[in-house]
């Protein structure tokens, strides 16, 4: 294809304007012909992708992502990782969107991007969204077996009834087996409850500045950890410990990687932590 | 981090709601900007026995990241508690609540009770020196005044 940078620029622009004024179906024709003027910009594909998700092509916006993530080469694009996530979430993948939050997270980290923050809140929202999926499917595998074995013992009573050969018998056996039901019912109610009870957050997964779960823990040097995108944003302004006001330069933090496994491991087994 | 303030804030109020510690009691939080919280002395202080008073908080965008305002408001049955660093309008000079104290691990529940120890330890039934001429020429908002800590032992 022909290369026409100015014109794809100009034309990049244009749809540029569009997004930002709503006009979602012109931008994204206009980032389409940029790209038939300039088909190696990488930018164009995660632009075109943006205005694709807010019209709910969401397929063809992974497309775009891919394509983007094709031409940048080994260095990945945060930016096209990103938007990647939010379209597996919309179409419910959340294996991949975890992972490709993760890798936005990654290159977050390695550039010092500033949208640390944003990208932080989406590796969450993956993971509570994941934990809810099987949730939802948890609670309807148990309410299938709950219904199965219900009808298995209303069965089996009815034919013990149908066995009898007088009322007395049959109201007995027909109270007996109604009991057995209750209790069985009862039993799995209860376990549902408990299920939804245990329902506290240890302060060791909390970040004491924005009061979140952590997914990317860091130490400092008194040995107490915050979230990663709290404690830059707070080094940005005031280049000192949190807790001894003593100066704390970037570099010095260190993933705390035992605290990170741990917290992960809590919210893949409590994804309702994530808005507590 | 964009927005971390309002979700910290509704965190903070979720909890305070649920438990204080003892002598402070939340007034009202309607929104994620202001709060109101009124807070006793519990020990025998004879300058503060019986005595409730109430704090109020404003919250900017970047709190945590910033410190919020804290001050006193005068009602009828809530007075401004006398102390050497506090005006006699409710501005309080803390270094806490100033940028250079100020410390994103701090919240709405240490600050009361930094303000709280502080009244406690206070043995002094007085205004700061220029507490009159503070109030009548004051049109800054507390954090932006250089307070000078004149005296640390207060």
């Amino acid at each position: 294809m022909g290369k026409d940078v100015e014109k794809s620029t100009k034309l990049k622009e244009d749809g540029n304007h569009h997004f930002q004024s709503g006009d979602y179906i012109g931008a994204e024709s206009l980032y389409s012909k940029a790209i038939i003027a300039d088909d190696t910009n990488p930018s164009l594909y995660t632009n075109r992708a943006m205005a694709r998700i807010r019209l709910g092509l969401y397929e063809s916006a992974i497309a775009d992502c891919n394509e983007c993530l094709k031409l940048s080469g080994s260095k990945g694009n945060l930016k096209a990782y990103f938007v990647l996530s939010q379209c597996q979430l919309s179409i419910h993948d959340y294996d991949a969107a975890l992972e490709s939050a993760l890798q936005a997270h990654r290159l977050c980290v390695e550039t010092n991007d500033k949208s640390l923050g944003p990208v932080t809140n989406q590796v969450l929202r993956c993971k509570k969204e994941r934990w809810e999926e099987m949730e939802k499917q948890r609670a309807r595998e148990g309410q299938e077996l709950e219904r199965e074995v219900i009808g298995l013992l209303e069965r089996e009573r009815d034919d013990m009834i149908g066995s009898c050969d007088n009322d007395f018998d049959r109201d007995q056996v027909k109270q007996e087996w109604d009991h057995k039901i209750e209790v069985l019912r009862l039993t799995f109610e209860k376990s549902r409850a408990a299920s939804e009870k245990k329902r506290e957050v240890p302060d060791w997964v909390i970040d004491d500045i924005s009061f979140g779960i952590m997914v990317d823990p860091v130490i400092t040097k008194t040995g107490k950890s915050y979230e990663r995108a709290s404690i830059m944003e707070h080094l940005r302004r005031h280049p000192t410990d949190p807790l001894t006001r003593e100066p704390l330069h970037p570099s010095e933090l260190r993933p705390n990687l035992q605290l990170k496994e741990a917290c992960q491991e809590f919210l893949d087994q409590n994804g309702w932590a994530v808005d507590w | 981090m964009a927005n971390l303030g309002p979700r910290r804030l509704t965190k903070e109020l979720a909890k305070i709601s649920n438990s204080l510690p003892p002598g402070i009691t939340l007034v009202s939080a309607d929104n994620l900007e202001e709060w109101f919280l009124d807070i006793q002395v519990l020990d025998q202080n004879p300058i503060y026995a019986g005595e409730t008073y109430r704090l109020k908080f404003k919250f900017s965008t970047s709190y945590p990241i910033e410190p919020p305002e804290v001050t006193f408001v005068k009602l009828d049955t809530r007075p401004i508690p006398m102390h050497p660093h506090i005006y006699s309008n409710g501005i309080i000079c803390l270094d806490l609540l100033g940028s250079q104290g100020w410390s994103p691990v701090q919240n709405v529940e240490s600050v009361c009770m930094s303000i709280q120890s502080m009244l406690t330890g206070n043995t002094k039934n007085e205004r700061p020196p220029g507490d009159e001429e503070f109030v009548r020429g004051n049109r800054l908002r507390p954090r932006d005044i250089d307070f000078y800590y004149h005296d640390n032992t207060v």
